[in-house]
């Protein structure tokens, strides 16, 4: 028997929600202030996911802005049944699904365009990348819930409940998109190894 | 405990997301056996692998002008839904409209399809009816008008100010057979 929460967090932690909440107050209020202390406070993290989920830079940035705008222009909507911190990490998910099916057509539209003479190299190229970082190609292949749930939970340290409130899912469906996560990642490296 | 059970419990087991009993019995089972503990250790170096994944950092001066580029990007995105609200009253009116006086649609869509009839009714010599298909038909006097005063009559602005679907079933109800038949004979 699984037992439920998968770990949960202190009251310390509470406490910074309550405040989180007494700042989205105060900046409904016109302090702008308020502004700056939510964003600081979340940047790092909502970044992070950014990045986890994009894998570079200039994207996981310009993603982790958006999440911001989108949260500030729509905070009245925020009904406060979860910490603001989940609520932003449901709007930064959001974002990156849609950026990574925008990349995933783009990607389709640009392979159709390669010139004849490029293949070889491309795949030259992708296949020593991918030598480099195993892990790295076996982590892209996921599947969109199973990516999300390991990096929710590996990266961000989230309980499986918490999981399940971001990507609008049960516990125990975060829980079974991980397992299948870490179990199909080690069969990838094993995989990988034994090519080499 | 078997093999295959324990196996289903290993990333469970390394997350510390198991019962005491389960835990107990995972434990004493890899004691004996090589196979399931060289499993687990090898998605224990998975896990380990995934955590030494680190992102890069961007450097202080991006955490420094982090909050005033999310400022500029909601003033930017707030003044273009200003802008769209500025520029584009018709098309916020019509699909306002649209949205909220289907029902209205619905009933102008119909008068304005018994109008149609009627004016071909008007216009069609009054030998033969919409059933007829060219053949005449047997009337009584006065039976090609019978149903437009019905219509006519209808007092369509005590219907229509209370609720505007009204008129359709008053219309409706004023119709009578031979008219409903005559109406949709063809259909």
């Amino acid at each position: 028997m699984v037992k439920a929460g998968g770990g949960g967090r202190s009251g310390i932690w509470d406490d910074m929600e309550e405040s989180d909440n007494q700042l989205l107050d105060r900046y409904a209020a016109g302090e702008e202030s308020a502004f700056e202390e939510l964003v600081r406070r979340h940047q790092r993290t909502i970044y992070h996911l950014a990045y986890r989920m994009l894998e570079n830079h200039a994207d996981a940035a310009d993603l982790a802005q958006k999440t911001f705008v989108q949260a500030f222009l729509h905070h009245r909507t925020f009904r406060r049944e979860s910490s603001f911190r989940t609520w932003l990490f449901q709007i930064g998910l959001n974002l990156c699904r849609n950026a990574l099916r925008a990349r995933a057509r783009q990607v389709y539209e640009d392979v159709e365009e390669v010139p004849l003479s490029a293949p070889l190299d491309t795949f030259r190229a992708a296949a020593a990348s991918e030598l480099r970082d195993r892990l790295g190609g076996a982590i892209r292949a996921l599947p969109e819930r199973q990516r999300e749930a390991l990096v929710l939970r590996v990266y961000h340290n989230h309980a499986f409940a918490e999981i399940g409130a971001i990507m609008s899912c049960s516990e125990g469906t975060a829980k079974a998109n991980y397992h299948h996560a870490v179990n199909k990642l080690r069969r990838a490296l094993v995989g990988g190894e034994e090519r080499l | 405990m078997i093999c295959g059970e324990v196996k289903e419990r290993t990333v469970a087991y390394l997350e510390l997301d198991l019962e005491a009993s389960l835990v107990r019995d995972v434990t004493a089972h890899l004691e004996g056996c090589a196979a399931c503990r060289a499993e687990m250790e090898a998605v224990r170096q998975v896990l380990v692998r995934l955590k030494r994944r680190t992102v890069p950092d961007p450097g202080d001066r991006f955490w420094e002008e982090f909050p005033d580029q999310v400022r500029r990007q909601l003033a930017q995105a707030r003044g273009e839904a200003t802008r769209v609200k500025r520029l584009s009253p018709p098309f916020r009116s019509w699909v306002g409209v649209s949205m909220r006086s289907w029902p209205m649609a619905l009933a102008a869509s119909v008068v304005l399809l018994v109008g149609a009839w009627m004016l071909a009714g008007v216009f069609e010599p009054r030998d033969g009816g919409p059933s007829g298909k060219g053949q005449p038909v047997a009337q009584s006097p006065g039976e090609g008008k019978s149903d437009l005063p019905h219509l006519v009559e209808a007092d369509w602005e005590v219907f229509g100010e209370e609720d505007p679907d009204m008129v359709l079933v008053e219309m409706a109800s004023r119709l009578d057979r031979r008219t409903v038949d005559r109406l949709f004979g063809d259909i």
